[in-house]
């Protein structure tokens, strides 16, 4: 394709990123690239935790964690320009050390937390995986490592990054792009990556990196299911999980350019092709049509209803039935050139 | 037959017509309260002394008794089966007066000759006291005295009874049970946080088929066991203290609510017959039934699992606790209408109890394996969750100890070693074992059917404090 039809292919992608340039608010890089929070304040966090554990039993009275509940939308408000976050004087829960139910959640928060401590004192790594195999006993199944990690991360209200612990790679990127890492190493990569599923913060890392540093717009391809339209708000707007975080891991500008359920009908796609929605799925979509953040995005609601109505749902492949090459060289080719994004 | 079990046969006899004669009276809401007195005494200035018993009743609790009735059957009774028959001595007046003055004017008082005082021995005292203790912990409503005069000599004994618990029983009248629990608290206990008493729990009335040859005797209806056990010490306020069952003593009472004596065959070789392993403990010893003639029923010895782990002395403490199985016969026949019907009934039922029970091994040796079993799971649950406690706690320290000590933080570590007042992070790990082990160990959640506030005695009332169904 010539420069011409390059720029043609691109026109309306261009005109809608200066529209965002315009209306979102972008902070320069030195106020949202947060930060590292120092070595010295996660240690002393830390020390912190361990100090109240050893006052409480200079007064013998049973040791108690406090952990802010990451499961509960009571601890959730919306902003369009961040998405999902955890509010302030959030619910807690109690962790007893004097409890059975409890205690070995206990001992694994505060194992955990010596393991970081060393880590981040030795400013050495470890992967999530290398902490569950240090005490597969005490840990149990590598979910209670993981879901700990994340509730220390907010407990101190810093992020995972900063505490030494990485995770293993689930996401992939590929394409026309290269970076360069904060070391100096240079990456070479492409420019479309996947998730492969409900992303993890690492995939959701970059692509708001992506958004911060090249202010690109960002456009979503998912299944036409309730799952895939989950995914695609996650990256959006974030999850409740995760939202003590979400003011470095959202993406409110994200587009969702397919697969539309309207595209569906208007595409014709064969009927075989299409896939009843179970009750679960019609379950989920009712959920998401209640999130706070549907409110601010009607395009997305009238796609979700039609979904309801014809309660059908389709994935990618499913245009494949069409032609074989129908996606890469007919549907996305034009979805860009006519702005068919909601 | 031993000259004890005679006499013995005969005070049970006279309280069995006492109690059966006010059960028959009132099948419901009994009043219980009063004073039942056995006065053993020697009466001087004939040529041979002889011991001769009274037993006297005042109060409430005897206010129901059909005397004409009673008055009639105790004559049999003497008739026919007291050794020395013809008129009794009485007791002097004077010797009662101090039972009087508690209780009111005597509504009982019967009197009979019992041995030669020259075959008397201090045995025989020790085995009415255990005797009269069995009898009161299944009677604690009415406060029994023993008084015994030899030789000028007097000894008074009250079987005070110091927490009572109501125990609703299925068509029969409730009982009154004894659930003191004598065991002191540990020193590390405060005051006012411990149980002083029991909670009775009362297991699956079982029926019992009567056997044919005792049915040609003459024993007709409808005969049945009611068991209750009572776990002692409570230690249901202190939820992760870990409990080791040591003992187990079984009580049997006749329909009256008389202690039925006499070592019995089949329950000295019942735990042969128990599922040790399926119950969770090693094994189940018969004690010597040397004692077991009229002392408390058949007591059990639990041998727990010997768990040897090089680090024992560091676990959390634990409770030794012992249970008592009370076992009460039940009886009804819509056909009999007599005080005597009653009383020969009963006598059946207590001359053919091994018979019965052989009859009706297998029921009553699972009801006996499931009221142990229900005991023993609340001890094994404990001990899971002991163990969760010790690991768990191990981790807690030694992530603990292990940030103190490798911390660049001179104002974190002093903090530390300051809280827990000692000098170095050796000092801090042993100091912070023994605080977090006794805050879990001994954790505190009260109870409000617990028996833990300072204890006075209960002023008499017609109603017992406590109801446990």
């Amino acid at each position: 394709m010539d420069t011409g039809g390059v720029l043609e292919l691109f026109s309306e992608v261009e005109k809608l990123r200066v529209q965002l340039m315009n209306n979102v608010e972008v902070m320069p890089d030195c106020q949202r690239v947060e930060g590292e929070v120092s070595h010295k304040e996660i240690l002393t966090c830390i020390e912190n935790i361990i100090l109240g554990i050893v006052t409480s039993l200079s007064k013998d009275e049973a040791p108690i964690l406090a952990l802010p509940n990451r499961s509960s939308w009571a601890n959730i408000s919306f902003d369009s320009a961040i998405g999902l976050q955890m509010v302030s004087g959030s619910s807690i829960t109690t962790i007893r050390s004097d409890c059975p139910s409890s205690v070995t959640k206990f001992a694994q928060i505060v194992k955990i937390l010596s393991v970081i401590y060393r880590l981040v004192q030795s400013n050495s790594y470890a992967t999530k995986r290398d902490i569950y195999y240090s005490n597969t006993q005490l840990f149990g199944s590598q979910s209670a490592v993981d879901s700990i990690v994340d509730d220390i991360s907010c407990m101190l209200k810093v992020p995972r990054r900063s505490l030494h612990v990485l995770a293993t790679s689930k996401g992939l990127i590929s394409g026309d792009l290269c970076y360069m890492e904060e070391d100096g190493t240079r990456i070479d990569c492409y420019s479309s990556s996947t998730g492969k599923g409900v992303p993890d913060v690492n995939s959701r890392l970059m692509v708001r990196k992506l958004w911060d540093t090249l202010h690109i717009p960002v456009f979503a391809l998912v299944d036409a299911d309730p799952h895939g339209i989950e995914i695609m708000c996650i990256y959006k707007y974030g999850s409740v999980a995760m939202s003590f975080e979400a003011h470095s891991l959202t993406v409110p500008s994200v587009m969702w350019l397919g697969l539309l359920p309207s595209d569906l009908q208007r595409l014709r796609v064969p009927e075989d092709a299409l896939i009843p929605l179970t009750k679960r799925d019609e379950s989920k979509l009712s959920s998401l049509l209640k999130r706070p953040y549907l409110t601010s995005q009607p395009d997305w609601q009238r796609e979700m209803e039609l979904m309801q109505q014809t309660k059908v749902k389709a994935e990618i492949q499913s245009l494949a039935a069409i032609a074989p090459d129908f996606l890469t060289n007919t549907y996305l080719p034009n979805k860009l050139r006519y702005g068919g994004w909601v | 037959m031993c000259k004890y079990t005679k006499m013995f046969r005969e005070l049970r006899q006279v309280l069995r017509a006492v109690m059966l004669s006010r059960k028959r009276r009132q099948r419901y809401g009994l009043k219980t309260v009063g004073g039942l007195l056995v006065f053993l005494w020697t009466e001087t200035g004939t040529s041979f002394k002889s011991l001769s018993c009274t037993v006297a009743a005042a109060g409430p609790w005897c206010t129901e008794i059909k005397k004409k009735a009673l008055q009639a059957v105790l004559t049999d009774l003497k008739e026919s089966l007291f050794l020395c028959p013809g008129p009794c001595p009485e007791p002097d007046p004077e010797e009662l007066c101090a039972f009087t003055d508690l209780y009111g004017s005597l509504k009982l008082l019967v009197s009979f000759q019992m041995i030669d005082a020259r075959g008397f021995s201090p045995e025989l005292l020790a085995h009415l006291e255990s005797f009269l203790h069995t009898f009161s912990l299944a009677n604690a409503g009415i406060k029994t005295h023993l008084k015994f005069k030899f030789n000028q000599q007097t000894l008074q004994q009250e079987f005070r009874v110091k927490i009572k618990s109501k125990v609703a029983k299925v068509d029969q009248p409730s009982v009154i049970l004894d659930v003191t629990c004598k065991t002191q608290p540990p020193e590390c206990v405060k005051k006012g946080c411990w149980c002083q008493g029991g909670h009775p729990v009362r297991g699956d009335r079982l029926p019992l088929s009567i056997p044919a040859q005792v049915m040609d005797q003459g024993l007709y209806g409808e005969l049945s066991v009611q068991p209750v056990t009572l776990l002692s010490p409570c230690v249901l306020q202190y939820p992760n203290l870990e409990t080791q069952l040591t003992h187990i003593q079984l009580l049997v009472y006749s329909p009256s609510n008389v202690p039925v004596t006499g070592p019995s065959t089949f329950f000295q070789i019942i735990p042969a017959h128990l599922d040790c392993e399926e119950l969770g403990c090693h094994g189940l010893h018969c004690s010597s039934f040397k004692d077991l003639v009229y002392s408390g029923g058949t007591v059990y010895t639990v041998e727990q699992e010997n768990w040897e782990d090089p680090e024992q002395e560091s676990r959390l403490p634990s409770i030794q606790q012992s249970v008592r199985l009370f076992l009460f016969l039940q009886h009804s026949d819509p056909f009999t209408s007599q005080l005597s019907d009653d009383m020969a009934t009963e006598a059946l039922i207590e001359h053919h109890l091994e018979d019965i029970l052989s009859n009706n091994r297998q029921a009553v040796t699972a009801a006996l394996h499931t009221e142990i079993k229900n005991v023993l799971k609340a001890q094994n649950r404990r001990k899971k969750d002991q163990e969760k406690l010790h690991s768990a706690v191990k981790v807690i320290l030694s992530s603990s100890v292990s940030i103190v000590s490798c911390s660049s933080n001179l104002d974190f570590r002093n903090a530390c070693l300051n809280s827990m007042k000692v000098c170095d992070t050796h000092e801090l790990s042993a100091s912070l074992c023994e605080s977090l082990k006794r805050v879990t160990s001994w954790k505190f959640i009260p109870k409000g059917k617990c028996y833990s506030a300072q204890m006075k005695e209960y002023p008499e009332s017609n109603e017992p404090t406590r109801s446990e169904i």
